[in-house]
């Protein structure tokens, strides 16, 4: 019977739920999924991070190169995210170019990367407007099940604080770089932003970490990202219904406690992986 | 939650022009300074059977920069601004039908994406689509001092520490759409949206003062 | 506000002016009261471009509000694009045939039918001679968001009534709406002044279709580009045009 009304009346089925202040899977309406988090997962990638949230999964690999930087901005290095979302992860994503929604989270997180200066690019740079690093970060969705902004940005984050970068020294005789695959360093990840995603039903319930479905049949979309300092860093909604100042600041509010959380779950994972080690 | 914000907004001086096209079921150009946008809508035209939808109307937003091929960062601001038209165009009463929404970037001199909104707000209008409501974009930028810059030009855009744009409802004055770039604190984010919510009146009223001229013909 | 009309009351104030969707109008109180003591309770028409949602009345489309006693309401916009409307006559263009209908492009988003025996005295023996290509001009039988548009060339009764093919040696022109609803008013000003310039035919469709057809190719070919350019003028303007074809072409 269940499964019966939930195929023919979604809408109707998840909102007799969320009227009792609940949701299908059996959470509160502002309760995240589990999170579950692995560090260096992809050995052959300078770094990598595998983040769960619920049964959504999504991957972060970080390759890094050498490469000249651009003449107008010579002192600096740069990051290229990319967000594949492949058939493999979801029917509603077909094989061939990316989609709008994968161009669009790509964008989100360009934007996030800039906005936060969780790396600063001059940090990037070897030799001043001869030589610098470029950080590919590619962001591979494995199942999707929604939220997966919110997943990107924590296996982004956790992949950048994972990454090691040979040791690099420019030979003045030959004028060539020379790698010292041994000597790693860490990169300095100077803030840490974490991203809330919301979704609202009927114009005014507000629901925190989405899936698939809740998603889908939601009225509007809400992604708040916040770092350790309490500033926002982007307040991504596009379009849908309107929210009012009030249940903005529930929503930041909600960000600001899910950021302490999160942070505390990557410093947790890294020292285990630095006791392994 | 009152957020005392300074009075004056300031807004660079803006125009608009509706069914200037003859090929488009609605078109206007929406100019705001130096920036400049051109709107055609396309609709309610025969939909294709892969994006038809059983209950309500299709809507394509495509942006066209002034120069090259649309890129990511256009598909992200014709994401906005499709989700932002979908909630104020009443697209149920059209079912299984097409709308398309063209925006030609004419001239980009900051505030592009409120430019987009504002232009897009006007040619659905001029379209004469069913909507429940009108949206406006407002900009705003904040300044390495802190100081909020309402529709920044380019060069304000670069010196900015933030910026950010809002889509407000007619109705309500409530936050419909949110783009934003750099980081802030929840305090500035109040006062912009409040900033906003006062420019989006100026807006409002210049919108229903052309569309007044517009139809001075037929009164 | 008045006391005695509530929200009529304004709204018939608002009469003639323009109008942007999203504006709303409240149901007052006082209305309420004034609808229990009279015997009959007034009723409003709500025309194209009002909506009623629960207790207000919301414009959805930007125009001019008209208004029609007792109490019909309604926007007058100027649209390009046709959307089928039930009992509407429109030019349409038989675009194929398919069994034992014709699909007539009307303008909209889709392809209306229109039955070979929806043309008077048509029978399953005696079929109607229309080919593709051929203008017809035909109502709306059905016409709503959820079904196929189907046109019919006969009236209740069974009467062609002026609607069925046509179209030999005239010209067929798209205006807006707008103009087109102009057009057909009773005592249409623009109709007046035309009919003075030279005699014309002229077929009228809600869709924003024209056809027109005077007694030269040269005269057909005025009429379709004075026809056109109504719709950017002031009455002044229009006027001082047709008095310049009216000594120039004559």
């Amino acid at each position: 019977m269940a499964a019966g009304f939930k195929t023919a009346e979604p809408l109707e089925y998840h909102m007799s739920f969320l009227k009792e202040n609940c949701r299908p899977d059996g959470r509160e309406l502002s309760e995240f999924r589990t999170t579950t988090l692995n560090i260096g997962s992809i050995s052959t990638a300078d770094g990598s991070a595998l983040v769960k949230l619920g049964s959504t999964t999504v991957i972060c690999g970080i390759k890094a190169e050498l490469a000249n930087p651009t003449v107008e901005a010579p002192g600096k290095g740069y990051i290229v995210p990319n967000v594949d979302l492949p058939p493999l992860c979801s029917s509603r994503f077909r094989p061939g170019p990316p989609g709008e929604q994968a161009q669009a989270s790509s964008q989100f997180i360009a934007d996030v990367i800039e906005s936060s200066e969780i790396i600063k690019p001059e940090d990037l740079c070897i030799d001043r407007g001869k030589l610098c690093w470029v950080l590919y970060c590619d962001i591979m969705c494995l199942d999707y099940d929604g939220n997966i902004l919110d997943a990107c940005i924590i296996a982004l984050l956790a992949a950048l604080k994972n990454t090691r970068l040979p040791k690099v020294t420019v030979n003045k005789a030959t004028c060539k770089p020379e790698i010292d695959l041994k000597e790693r360093h860490e990169l300095p990840v100077h803030k840490h932003p974490v991203g809330t995603s919301f979704c609202i039903f009927q114009d005014s319930i507000l629901i925190v970490d989405p899936t698939a479905d809740e998603e889908s049949l939601s009225t509007s979309r809400l992604s708040v990202v916040t770092d350790e300092e309490e500033r926002l860093c982007s307040l991504h909604k596009p379009g849908g219904t309107s929210l009012s100042a009030e249940k903005l600041q529930t929503c930041i509010n909600r960000a600001t406690a899910r950021q302490r959380e999160i942070q505390k779950l990557i410093e947790k994972v890294l020292n285990s992986v630095k006791a392994a080690q | 939650m009152e957020v005392s914000a300074p009075s004056n907004v300031s807004l660079r001086e803006f125009g608009c022009e509706q069914s200037l096209l003859s090929r488009p079921d609605g078109s206007a150009s929406f100019v705001q300074g130096d920036t400049s946008v051109m709107a055609g809508v396309y609709g309610p035209a025969e939909v294709k059977v892969s994006k038809e939808i059983y209950d309500r109307a299709t809507l394509e937003v495509l942006v066209q920069p002034k120069v090259g091929l649309p890129s990511v960062r256009e598909r992200s601001q014709e994401q906005c601004v499709r989700e932002t038209c979908e909630e104020a165009l009443l697209l149920t009463l059209h079912p299984r039908s097409s709308l398309t929404l063209v925006l030609q970037v004419l001239h980009d001199d900051g505030s592009l994406l409120s430019c987009c909104l504002n232009a897009a707000c006007m040619a659905l209008m001029d379209a004469g689509l069913p909507m429940s409501c009108l949206f406006c974009g407002v900009t705003c930028a904040i300044s390495a001092y802190g100081q909020i810059i309402t529709d920044p030009t380019s060069a304000q855009e670069k010196e900015s520490r933030a910026l950010m744009t809002f889509a407000i409802d007619s109705k309500e004055r409530k936050v419909m759409m949110s783009s934003t770039k750099g980081s802030f604190s929840v305090h500035e984010l109040q006062q912009c949206v409040a900033v906003s919510q006062r420019a989006s009146e100026r807006i409002f009223q210049f919108y229903r003062d052309s569309v007044r001229r517009r139809y001075s013909k037929s009164l | 506000m008045s006391t005695t009309g509530g929200m009529f009351a304004v709204l018939k104030e608002k009469v003639g002016q323009v109008l942007v969707p999203g504006d709303e109008f409240c149901f007052g109180a006082e209305e309420t009261i004034s609808l229990s003591e009279s015997a009959k309770p007034e009723r409003a028409v709500c025309g194209p471009g009002l909506r009623r949602s629960g207790d207000r009345l919301v414009v959805m489309k930007s125009g001019v509000l008209r208004h029609k006693p007792p109490l019909t309401f309604w926007i007058d916009s100027q649209q390009k694009r046709y959307v089928a409307t039930k009992g509407e006559t429109v030019i349409g263009i038989v675009t194929a045939r398919a069994g034992d209908t014709f699909r007539v492009d009307f303008g909209g988003s889709e392809l209306a039918s229109l039955s070979y025996l929806a043309f008077e005295g048509a029978t399953k023996r005696n079929r109607p001679n229309v080919q593709v290509g051929d203008l017809v001009f035909a109502q709306f039988l059905i016409a709503n968001k959820d079904m196929e548009p189907e046109l019919v060339c006969i009236d209740g009764s069974g009467r062609a009534n002026g609607m069925g093919a046509f179209g030999a040696g005239g010209l067929l022109i798209k205006v807006s709406l707008g103009l087109v609803r102009r057009l057909l008013a009773p005592n249409s000003d623009i109709r007046l002044d035309l009919e003075q310039l030279f005699p014309c035919e002229l077929v009228v469709g809600m869709n924003g279709r024209v056809w027109v057809r005077a007694s030269s190719v040269q005269q057909t070919l005025i009429v379709a580009n004075l026809l056109q350019s109504c719709d950017t003028m002031t009455t002044q303007q229009r006027q001082q045009l047709f008095r310049r074809v009216q000594q120039g072409a004559l």
